[in-house]
């Protein structure tokens, strides 16, 4: 609006000063004006440039002559929890979170209480019903099966061989720890010795290998000991039942006819 | 319930409730109701975690949680309290132990708040490692949130006490780092919390290994670089 005014007063000077017949007191006056009015585009504050990469120096501008600015009075300083003179501020009013922590803690009791308990005749819960895709964590002792019947125990890396029923349960393993695995996992390892459960009479010297259901005679302590086998591999039988039992080859397989216990 | 009460006071009025550790008011009271409550919060989040294996790592977990953190305070709390009366604090053997509870029982009722979430993950997904990391993550946040209140405790706490303030800081800072450690080695001593799912139920693990390894291993199974073994 001022802007404008400026403008209107600036044309009718000039309009005024082309005239030939102004006044002296008329020609003081629009000098006057014209001065007051060059004063004031002076004072008007220039728009600040825009960074440019122009090295040009920027026009100096005068300051308006504005009053310092006083700085705001500064706030009284607060003290801090470290300083003796603190002293706490008021406690909040409660809202009762006792309260709502209590019904949290048991709400989380029933919903513990629902996922633990038994939803199906496997004795599985909702806590472990999802289907078994967690991590295998690969350790000695892991019993594994893939899509045949054969069922291996996972030793120093290798997969060893559990070569019957009787060697499965004689050495303490249950199905609930049998994993079923894709065969491509197992092709991972390296076979291993397999895990044969040993078999003793009590009226004979011999021990026998129990393997795919047929006893293998092992020639002497010496086979015994480079098979790996340990005494408490062993297991005691009655000699009618190790005699039903069916021939295998021998350990070594040159060792020749086996002999009855 | 009365017991409860007292979270209300820590989370909302906490510089009220360090001051009056400070002056010693109730600190018999005060100690009895954050173990009952932190006690209570962490079984029940060990509950949680264990409930991802069987009901008797349920129960396990439970009983152990506990006691990971309260055994962790009676081995670190001597430290604390030694080092700052050596650098001139005034601070009774009972206030130390006082501030470590409230950092407890922060951490706890941070857990607690993390149950649901944690109850999510167990009910959708069946991934072990990420299980795993998860609740790290969860203890990271919650045990980091406790170590700040005790801060801020001790800062109450030693505003008598001018001399040696800027040592007592730093055995602060250290001592937060012997914490950690002593913590994650007890962690690591008592596990299983969670129970690997191929693993039979076991009330305590064979030693060996650490858990910082661990963690490591976690994190490369779960980025696919290796296999857990």
């Amino acid at each position: 609006m001022g802007k404008s005014a400026n403008q209107q007063i600036s044309k009718s000077t000039n309009e005024r000063s082309s005239s030939s017949e102004l006044s002296t007191t008329e020609q003081v006056l629009d000098l006057l004006l014209d001065a007051l009015l060059e004063r004031q585009a002076t004072r008007r504050p220039q728009p600040v440039p825009v960074a440019t990469p122009s090295p040009a120096p920027s026009p100096t501008v005068e300051k308006p002559l504005a009053p310092e600015p006083i700085p705001p009075a500064s706030p009284k300083r607060e003290t801090r929890p470290a300083e003796e003179d603190w002293t706490p501020p008021l406690p909040l009013p409660s809202i009762n979170l006792g309260r709502t922590l209590s019904r949290l803690v048991l709400a989380l009791v029933a919903l513990l209480v629902v996922i633990n308990v038994p939803i199906n005749h496997y004795g599985t819960s909702l806590a472990r019903i999802m289907p078994d895709t967690a991590a295998l964590v690969i350790r000695d002792g892991l019993v594994l099966k893939g899509s045949g019947t054969d069922i291996y125990v996972l030793q120093d890396d290798k997969l060893r061989w559990i070569s019957s029923l009787d060697a499965f349960e004689f050495f303490g393993y249950r199905w609930d720890q049998v994993h079923v695995v894709d065969d491509s996992f197992l092709e991972k390892f390296e076979p291993g010795r397999p895990i044969h459960v040993l078999l003793k009479c009590e009226g004979s010297p011999h021990i026998y290998a129990l393997e795919n259901g047929q006893k293998r005679w092992i020639k002497d302590i010496s086979t015994f000991d480079t098979e790996g086998y340990v005494w408490q591999d062993v297991k005691s039988v009655s000699c009618d039942y190790l005699r039903d039992l069916p021939d295998g080859p021998p350990i070594p397989e040159d060792a020749g006819p086996p002999p009855q216990p | 319930m009365k017991d409860l009460a007292i979270i209300e006071t820590i989370l909302r009025n906490r510089y009220h409730f360090f001051n009056e550790i400070r002056e010693g008011i109730g600190l018999s009271e005060k100690m009895r109701a954050m173990l009952i409550s932190s006690i209570a919060f962490l079984a029940l989040y060990g509950a949680v975690m264990g409930s991802t294996h069987s009901l008797w790592q349920a129960l396990s977990s439970a009983a152990k949680l506990p006691i990971l953190f309260l055994a962790s305070l009676m081995v670190c709390s001597p430290t604390l309290y030694f080092f700052n009366i050596l650098f001139g604090s005034k601070q009774s053997l009972t206030q130390n132990m006082a501030l470590i509870l409230t950092a407890i029982t922060v951490t706890a009722v941070l857990l607690l708040s993390f149950a649901p979430i944690t109850l999510f993950f167990l009910l959708t997904t069946s991934h072990y490692q990420f299980f795993k990391l998860l609740n790290v993550a969860v203890f990271t946040i919650a045990g980091s949130m406790g170590v700040v209140f005790l801060g801020q405790g001790m800062q109450v706490v030693a505003a008598s006490g001018k001399e040696g303030a800027h040592a007592r800081r730093w055995v602060l800072r250290l001592w937060i780092l012997i914490y950690a450690f002593v913590g994650s080695q007890m962690a690591w001593t008592l596990r299983p919390f969670i129970g690997a799912p191929s693993m039979k139920f076991e009330l305590f693990r064979q030693l060996g290994g650490n858990f910082y390894a661990n963690v490591l291993v976690s994190i490369g199974e779960i980025l696919g670089f290796l296999v857990v073994k």
